[in-house]
């Protein structure tokens, strides 16, 4: 069972190295997590995108990129479709976002999946790695739907429970957050935790359990529960994927580990490997470490798929 | 300037009389923040019910022995009309949701012809302490309206401003959050960020600057906006977050109580009298805080006219 970033890392040393399509490491940090990566051996990288920008950080990074496949490209639909176009063509396992604003990966990847007929949702995954708690925590959907309905979080959480299935958990746990208050009319969204929680008691969502109660108060004290101190609070309820109610809310806080003590990775699964998501402020300590998540998810996908 | 929660407490303890505090139907854990709160000599609470159990309940307590007035009403319903009531015509300074059920408090608070309401719309901002960064923090709206149109979040602006004001905050930065940094016609967020953005460049929150749309990275860190190209003096130092609707706030409140342990109170704005609903993921020493907040802007007035 995977649970920590530290099993990932050590994982991804174990099967790597893997080849992974980079898109625009055009940035030092990009560059630098690129090279930490190869050096570890997790992934043998292809490059893609402005040669004169790549060639000027890997310099500055002190790597030399010389041995490594490079794909020229200024254009940046072009360079994520090549590099998605790879994964889907079986060239390679895993694609990692550079310096691109992550809606040209997304088309892209809904593009692949729909000439694939494959029927897959895109949905990204934003996993914490929280002290005190035994499993990662991924938020989902934090990067593509903007106002999922009740169909679209079904489809989100079961792209969540086949990565929860392959990091090893056969039954995980879903929390489905509303903001249901007691002094407003019914939310959309509290509809669609009740019509979650009917699924997947029918096994409609694949193999989980949508637990009960839509904000961290009703998951961590209950109901009708309060608390005198903070002293009270066991993480340990913390379900394994929180479905967020919408794109703002699950991007607002997913990146709360800029100030939280907790560690952030985000990828997506497409039905042809995993795509690696850093956000674009991301430091190289943790690109290098949402690549290993990528690298340890392509893995166990080879395994699975094939 | 208020840059703490003891700050807060400082300035209500020297604020002048107790405030009055109208508290409907109390329960036992009401009681803690309530007999600490009178003790530090800001509240005299009146315990509105029935009074044979105030009495059975209270004299356990610490608050037997502190200021405190019990004040008969034969049922729950009763009790929050007629803590409203005391509210509204100035007998009480502060409302307390107390031990009244959400829905009947928070309707009878928002009646626009009987309850206490100061203009159209009232608001709620959350108040964090962040060590880190040593100031305090607010979020709006993070508990009463829903999904706010471009109008109604320019008065969610305007009652945290006066909130700010009160705290000291002279010229408040303020993060208006979307899920992306740049506006994208597809996400609604993004269009009210840039607009209220807009707004304060020409100066129509006088000398607040909102910088929007904020992605919480950008908001929260100086380096990372400066690695996607963005600077204003809001990224990294913002001193009010607005949050895009009811859905963010409610549960980014409680991600930072649950994941980060951090302390956090709160109050409603854009009424006549400060009033404090009950709300299940604060601590005691949170509720403490929140009466030493409502006992301050009590004191200074202005906010709620």
């Amino acid at each position: 069972m995977i649970r920590s970033l530290e099993d990932v890392s050590r994982l991804a040393k174990e099967k790597g190295p893997k080849k992974l399509a980079v898109l625009s490491p055009e940035d030092e940090e990009f560059m630098l997590a690129v090279k930490r990566s190869w050096e570890v051996g997790y992934i043998e990288p292809v490059l893609i995108g402005d040669r004169e920008k790549m060639d000027r950080v890997a310099e500055k990074v002190g790597f030399d990129i010389g041995r490594f496949e490079k794909i020229e490209e200024n254009d940046r639909q072009t360079v994520s479709d090549l590099g998605i176009g790879m994964l889907f063509s079986g060239k390679l396992s895993i694609v990692s976002k550079g310096q691109i604003p992550t809606s040209y990966i997304y088309r892209s990847v809904i593009r692949a999946e729909s000439k694939a007929g494959s029927g897959m949702t895109v949905s990204v995954m934003s996993l914490w790695e929280i002290p005190g708690v035994d499993h990662l925590v991924a938020f989902t959907d934090s990067g593509v739907n903007i106002q999922p309905d009740f169909k679209a979080k079904a489809e989100i959480i079961k792209n969540a429970v086949f990565l929860y299935h392959l990091l090893g958990f056969q039954r995980p746990k879903i929390g489905v957050l509303s903001s249901q208050r007691g002094f407003r009319e019914t939310m959309a969204s509290f509809r669609d935790y009740k019509s979650l929680r009917k699924a997947a008691e029918t096994g409609d969502l694949g193999e989980c359990e949508v637990v009960e109660g839509v904000s961290f108060s009703d998951i961590f004290l209950g109901p009708r529960g309060r608390m005198k101190s903070y002293g009270e609070i066991d993480l340990n309820r913390t379900p394994h994927v929180i479905l967020v109610p919408c794109l703002d809310t699950g991007n607002i806080i997913c990146k709360l580990d800029l100030f939280l003590d907790v560690k952030r990775c985000s990828l997506t699964v497409t039905s042809k490997g995993a795509v690696c998501i850093p956000a674009r402020s991301d430091m190289s300590d943790s690109i290098e470490g949402q690549i290993a998540m990528g690298v340890v998810v392509a893995d166990r996908m080879e395994k699975e798929v094939h | 300037m208020a840059r703490s929660f003891n700050e807060i407490v400082q300035e209500a303890k020297e604020g002048g009389a107790r405030k009055r505090l109208a508290v409907p139907s109390v329960k036992k854990h009401h009681l803690e923040p309530l007999s600490r709160a009178a003790k530090e000599g800001f509240v005299t609470p009146l315990l509105i019910g029935n009074s044979k159990t105030i009495k059975a309940m209270v004299g356990n307590s610490p608050l037997a022995s502190l200021p405190c007035e019990i004040v008969e009403a034969g049922n729950p319903a009763a009790a929050l009309q007629q803590a409203i009531a005391l509210t509204r015509d100035g007998r009480a300074d502060i409302l307390l949701q107390g031990g009244a059920d959400q829905k009947s408090f928070m309707n009878a608070v928002l009646d626009a012809k009987t309850g206490l309401l100061k203009g159209k719309l009232a608001s709620y901002a959350s108040v964090f302490q962040i060590k880190q960064v040593g100031k305090l923090i607010l979020a709006t709206d993070t508990l009463l309206n829903n999904f706010p149109g471009i109008a109604e979040k320019q008065i969610i602006v305007e009652n945290a401003l006066g909130l700010a004001s009160l705290l000291g905050m002279d010229q408040p930065k303020i993060a208006a959050l979307a899920a992306i940094e740049q506006v994208n016609p597809s996400i609604p967020s993004t269009l009210d960020a840039a607009l209220l953005s807009k707004m304060s460049q020409r100066k129509q929150f006088g000398r607040a600057v909102i910088e929007g749309p904020l992605d919480m990275d950008c908001a929260l860190s100086q380096a990372a906006a400066a690695r996607k190209g963005l600077q204003s003096i809001v990224t990294g130092n913002a001193d009010i977050y607005l949050v895009p609707e009811i859905e963010t706030g409610y549960q980014l409140v409680q991600a930072l109580v649950f994941f980060g342990k951090v302390e956090t109170a709160g109050i409603l704005l854009g009424t006549v009298k400060p009033v404090i609903p009950d709300l299940p993921f604060l601590s005691d020493d949170g509720r403490f805080i929140e009466l030493a907040l409502a006992a301050m802007v009590s004191n200074k007035g202005a906010l709620h006219g």
